[in-house]
């Protein structure tokens, strides 16, 4: 069965998408022929338990993954066809990533990881400062853009993360357990901050969980089962 | 809460689980040591590098040493005192009048010269002129039933020409008894027949009569043309010799009618001196050796402190778990103690082989500079390599001392933030800035303090190193703000993110650029001093080079030529059409109350315009009139400085008069020994000393005629009464750089050692950097950032922290130079060099480090290149 909703345009489609990887002599399949499609502005959960190929599915659809077989395409481009230069910087410019262990580099300040995705597109300066401290207020943190990441804790780190995520304006964020290593409370917090500064700038959202409780946030949701997606 | 005791039946709590604690610990280090194999092996070949150097220096030091007292004690044997003769040695109507008389017991003739033969391999032989029946007390080459049999001994007598050399080196060259044998002194040959071998009972004998050969008194005196005359009379005066001293000083001056050149001296006096000498060489051979192992000290410390910041996370978590400090100090000193064995273990096997080449370079430097060394060899004694190892193991436990301490007392929440890590490198960079900075006022302080002690001035040079290396820090982090916005500009966000990167994890950088920094600095603070002293002896040569022909006989060292030319040299040469004036040079070793004094002493009227003076009476022609029209003398900057001379004393010499005090009209520069010379005019000199000899004709030529073509004439020309060499100026000149550049050949060895030694511990050091990093890399290619530009990111880090190195290795490179020039040399052996500064060295530096650190920065690019960003974001 096709886990494809027909509403709206589409953005992203996934079709046939499958990956192995290889342990030692013994050859672990993770998915086997994923196909979905993604409409434009929609925010989708994709609920699975630990072990099910939730992150390797995103780790394939940001590019930071190759695939074994099948396609990936994000607004009309096929993914699967670029080289791993094109990849990154589809990514660069267009995606935004949240993980679950919030990734910030330890040696740089709260406002300088924020601002790192947009110097990457080659924009610097005050304006990017000021970018990085809208954000940083949109998550209650513009009092910390001088603290360093390991000052912060776990729901702080998230709320910076996705700052970063966002600062470049992608169309498509992809969010890896964001609330996986935080409490239920602060869990809520980041999934309706994510929620609200996806949903209302009608981007993308692809959230992979374990929880059913986070995949509530989003408009639908699908279930990653040995390998396949399924709608419930 | 109530106190809880074990009752009846209840088992104690185990006091400590510290076997299998310290099991795991082990453990831990063991695995983060085996996932780290190559920082661990270039650690290990660090180590190993860095005690080579030492172990070859302390080996060729050893045996030049030993070689030193082998060659002395091959001639002097178990002599006392010597009855020594000035410039033209001892009548030997002396020794028949000594015994006759009888004053003393034991006394036997010498004639010794150094002499070469075709069939001995041409290198320096002591040839000794003997008498056979008084050489029994000294030597034991003759003792009955030892060594030469009587068929032997019968035929040394009687047979002309007869020859004796030892077994070792007769089969070397596969001689044998009845051989034939040329021997050359001086240019004057001679045919002899090897009528005996010396086969000594023990492996010390063995070694001295190496470089022996045996010729009687008659065959001796020939060969030197000095017929009728004895180098010395060795004696053997019972302890408290005194009043037998006294004895022998009232004949010897009755029978030389008041002379005081013929004379009595303890032996130790002669050798004393000249022992010295090559002290200060020795000593600074082992600076600069311990100068390796201080740069190999600095990268372990660089390696074993990055292998600490690297797990404090697991040290935190450790310390959490209950783990003592005193545990986690222990684990840190116990990897550094194994890792130190095994490095001075390997270390102590190639400092054995590359003894083998520095021995070689060390005898040659000292027969160039100090003493012929007739004795060769490598001596391997157990208490170098001991010390090699011990020092390369207490190095390296001293230097993982810091970073075990900072493992031990860092709080488990601190250990794990890496933000109070760098907080805490930051802090730290301002105020190692600031003990930096005192380390250097204090080093420069220590380098003017008025003391000729070598210690204190290496000290002083090694305090001025470390201070530089202190400033690292903070440096790196305002050069890495300088760049950044003109890089940005350039090469766009790379620009930005390299140097904020390198300042920002300065825990794990800038140690590994102090270290860096300090190899650079003394790659060019010794290439500095080299090339210093090279100009300063090329502009010295210009100077002191007279004539523009130097006929003089064959020489078998730098050292100065004493070997007197023959009375019919000058008219031949004077005769010559191209020849336009021969001034005539005498070259001889007289005696002092403070030892030895070489002189030369010349007839040339303008020699003294031609030099540089540190310190005159008037103007140089004033100076020079005082010597060629009166009886002072000039003196070399060494000699003033080893005998504190200056130009208001007298230079006191034993002249055939008695002692003479020569006043001093000025002080020269001079690096032709670090003995010194005393110039004065010829006929000073024959008036003191009643020696007509010549040692040299400096010779001039009519304008617009070929130095090289009348050399070669003169030499065929004087070949029929004495092979002379007749050198233009320009041979003389390149004959003095070559054994200036065979001096420095050990120097400049070890300086590329060290430079070896900080290639391999930045290479480590980066490289480790680098892969610590995956996770981050990982992040970066999350967020977009393509393979290309990762790997222009590593390689433009680590490119810069070598530029970093590289700059500030400048000025600490200038200022070792400095040290170097003007204190250590000076201190060393007596001259000034004039500093001169060229880019190459500081080119050089730059060029290295940059390149070590793209190396370093390659293969981290290259794997992270080819790994996907997901593998490396599942880097832990």
């Amino acid at each position: 069965m096709r886990a494809t909703e027909g509403h709206g345009m589409e953005f992203v489609r996934l079709e046939d998408l499958c990956k192995d990887f290889q342990e030692g002599p013994h050859t672990r399949v993770v998915l086997r022929g994923i196909n979905a499609t993604f409409a434009r502005g929609e925010s989708v959960a994709i609920v699975g338990e630990s072990g099910s190929g939730k992150s390797t599915l995103l780790n394939l659809i940001s590019g930071i993954d190759r695939v074994d077989r099948g396609a990936i395409w994000v607004d009309g481009q096929n993914l699967t066809t670029l080289d791993e230069r094109q990849r990154t910087l589809f990514r660069r410019h267009h995606i935004g990533f949240v993980f679950q262990f919030f990734n910030l580099l330890p040696t740089l300040t709260v406002e300088e990881n924020v601002v790192l995705p947009l110097e990457l597109n080659g924009i610097n300066g005050m304006g990017a400062t000021e970018r990085a401290y809208d954000l940083l207020d949109a998550v209650g943190l513009a009092d910390r853009g001088d603290s360093f990441p390991d000052r912060l804790s776990g729901g702080e780190q998230q709320r910076v993360a996705i700052a970063r995520a966002l600062i470049h304006d992608p169309r498509l964020v992809l969010a890896d357990e964001p609330t996986g290593n935080l409490d239920e409370d602060t869990g809520h917090h980041i999934l309706g901050l994510l929620d609200r500064l996806t949903r209302h700038a009608g981007k993308n959202l692809i959230l992979v969980t374990h929880s059913r409780d986070a995949a509530a946030y989003a408009d639908r949701t699908l279930y990653l089962t040995e390998g396949r997606l399924t709608n419930g | 809460m109530d106190d809880v005791r074990p009752g009846p039946g209840m088992h104690s709590p185990p006091r400590s689980g510290s076997t299998s604690a310290s099991g795991t610990l082990w453990n831990i280090g063991w695995r983060y040591f085996s996932r780290h194999l190559w920082q661990s092996l270039l650690m290990v070949l660090g180590i190993a590098l860095g005690v080579a150097v030492v172990v070859a220096v302390d080996l060729a030091n050893v045996s030049a040493s030993r070689a030193f007292d082998l060659s002395v004690d091959s001639v002097a044997g178990r002599a006392t005192h010597q009855i020594v003769g000035g410039p033209q040695g001892v009548d030997e109507a002396i020794y028949t009048e000594l015994r006759r008389e009888g004053v003393v017991r034991s006394a036997a003739p010498i004639v010794a010269a150094y002499a070469t033969s075709p069939q001995l391999g041409g290198r320096p032989v002591q040839l000794l002129g003997v008498d056979p029946f008084a050489e029994a007390p000294f030597r034991s080459y003759f003792s009955a039933g030892q060594t030469a049999p009587v068929a032997q001994l019968t035929a040394f007598l009687t047979r002309p020409g007869a020859v004796l050399v030892a077994a070792d080196i007769a089969y070397r060259y596969e001689l044998d008894a009845g051989s034939a044998i040329t021997l050359e002194v001086a240019g004057r040959s001679r045919s002899g027949t090897i009528v005996g071998l010396l086969e000594p009972q023990d492996d010390l004998s063995r070694r001295a009569l190496e470089g022996i050969v045996l010729v009687d008194i008659a065959t001796a005196q020939e060969l030197t043309g000095r017929v009728g005359r004895l180098d010395r009379i060795d004696l053997i005066l019972p302890e408290g010799s005194e009043p037998g001293q006294t004895e022998i000083e009232a004949f010897l001056h009755t029978v030389t009618q008041g002379s005081a050149t013929v004379r009595v001296q303890e032996l130790e006096a002669r050798t004393g001196a000249t022992r010295q000498m090559t002290a200060a060489f020795r000593l600074n051979l082992s600076a600069l050796s311990l100068l390796a192992l201080v740069v190999g000290m600095f990268l372990i410390y660089n390696t074993m402190t990055f292998s600490v910041v690297q797990r404090r996370p697991l040290f935190g978590t450790l310390r959490c778990l209950g783990v003592t400090r005193r545990e986690v100090f222990g684990l840190v000193i116990g990897e550094a103690l194994i890792i130190g064995i095994i490095g001075a273990g390997l270390g102590i096997g190639l400092g054995i082989v590359m003894g083998q080449s520095a021995v070689q370079m060390v005898t040659r430097t000292i027969t160039d500079l100090y003493f012929v060394l007739t004795v060769r060899g490598v001596e391997i004694p157990t208490v170098s390599l001991l010390k090699g190892g011990v020092l390369g193991v207490v190095a390296t436990v001293a230097a993982a001392t810091p970073p075990a301490y900072e493992a031990a007392t860092v709080t488990p929440r601190v250990a794990l933030s890496r933000s109070g890590l760098e907080s805490k490198a930051e802090r730290a960079a301002s105020l190692a800035a600031i003990g930096g900075s005192a380390l250097i006022l204090v080093g420069a302080g220590t380098l003017g303090l008025p003391t000729t002690n070598l210690i204190v001035s290496f000290g002083g040079t090694f305090l001025v190193v470390l201070g530089f290396a202190l400033l690292t820090p903070l440096v790196t982090k305002w050069l890495m703000q300088a760049v950044r916005p003109p890089l940005q500009r350039t090469i766009g966000v790379l620009g930005r993110m390299a140097p904020r990167d390198v300042s920002k994890s300065l825990s794990r950088t800038a140690i590994a650029v102090a270290a860096l920094m300090v190899a650079m600095s003394v790659t060019i603070g010794i290439s500095l001093m080299i090339t210093s002293f090279r100009q300063t002896v090329v502009i010295w040569l210009g100077e002191a080079l007279q004539g523009d022909i130097v006929v003089s006989a064959p020489s078998v060292s730098g050292l100065q030529d004493v070997t007197p030319v023959d009375g019919q040299a000058e008219r031949i040469v004077a005769k010559h059409p191209a020849v336009a004036r021969v001034d005539l040079l005498r070259s001889a070793t007289v005696d002092s109350p403070q030892g030895p004094v070489d002189i030369e002493a010349g007839n040339s009227s303008d020699y003294g315009h031609g030099l540089r003076y540190l310190a005159r009476e008037g103007t140089v022609r004033d100076t020079w009139d005082l010597v060629s029209e009166g009886d002072a003398v000039i003196v070399s900057e060494p000699l003033a400085n080893r005998l504190s001379l200056s130009t208001s004393d007298y230079l006191n010499l034993y002249t055939d008069r008695g002692l003479r005090w020569f006043p001093i009209a000025g002080i020269y520069y001079d690096y032709a020994s670090t003995r010194g010379t005393a110039i004065m005019s010829l006929s000073t000199y024959r008036e003191a000393w009643r020696d007509d000899a010549v040692t040299a004709l400096v010779v001039r030529l009519n304008p617009d005629t070929d130095p090289d073509q009348v050399a070669q004439d003169l030499s065929a020309e004087l070949a029929a009464i004495q092979r002379l060499l007749a050198r233009p100026n320009e041979a003389i000149r390149q004959a003095a750089l070559a054994i200036f550049d065979r001096t420095f050949a050990i120097t400049a060895a070890l300086q590329a050692l060290a430079t070896i030694v900080a290639f391999i511990g930045v290479l480590s050091a980066l490289l480790a950097l680098q892969l610590e990093k995956q996770r981050q890399f990982g992040i970066l290619r999350a967020l977009g950032l393509t393979v290309r530009e990762l790997r222009s990111l590593i390689l433009l880090e680590t490119g810069l922290m070598g530029g970093v190195a590289g700059a500030l290795a400048m000025p600490a490179g200038f200022a070792l130079a400095l040290a170097l020039v003007y204190v250590i040399n000076r201190r060393s052996f007596g001259w000034t060099l004039q500093m001169v500064v060229t880019i190459a060295p500081f080119v050089e530096a730059i060029a290295v480090s940059v390149l070590a650190s793209l190396l370093a920065g390659i293969y981290p690019a290259l794997r992270m290149g080819k790994m996907a960003p997901a593998d490396a974001l599942r880097y832990e």
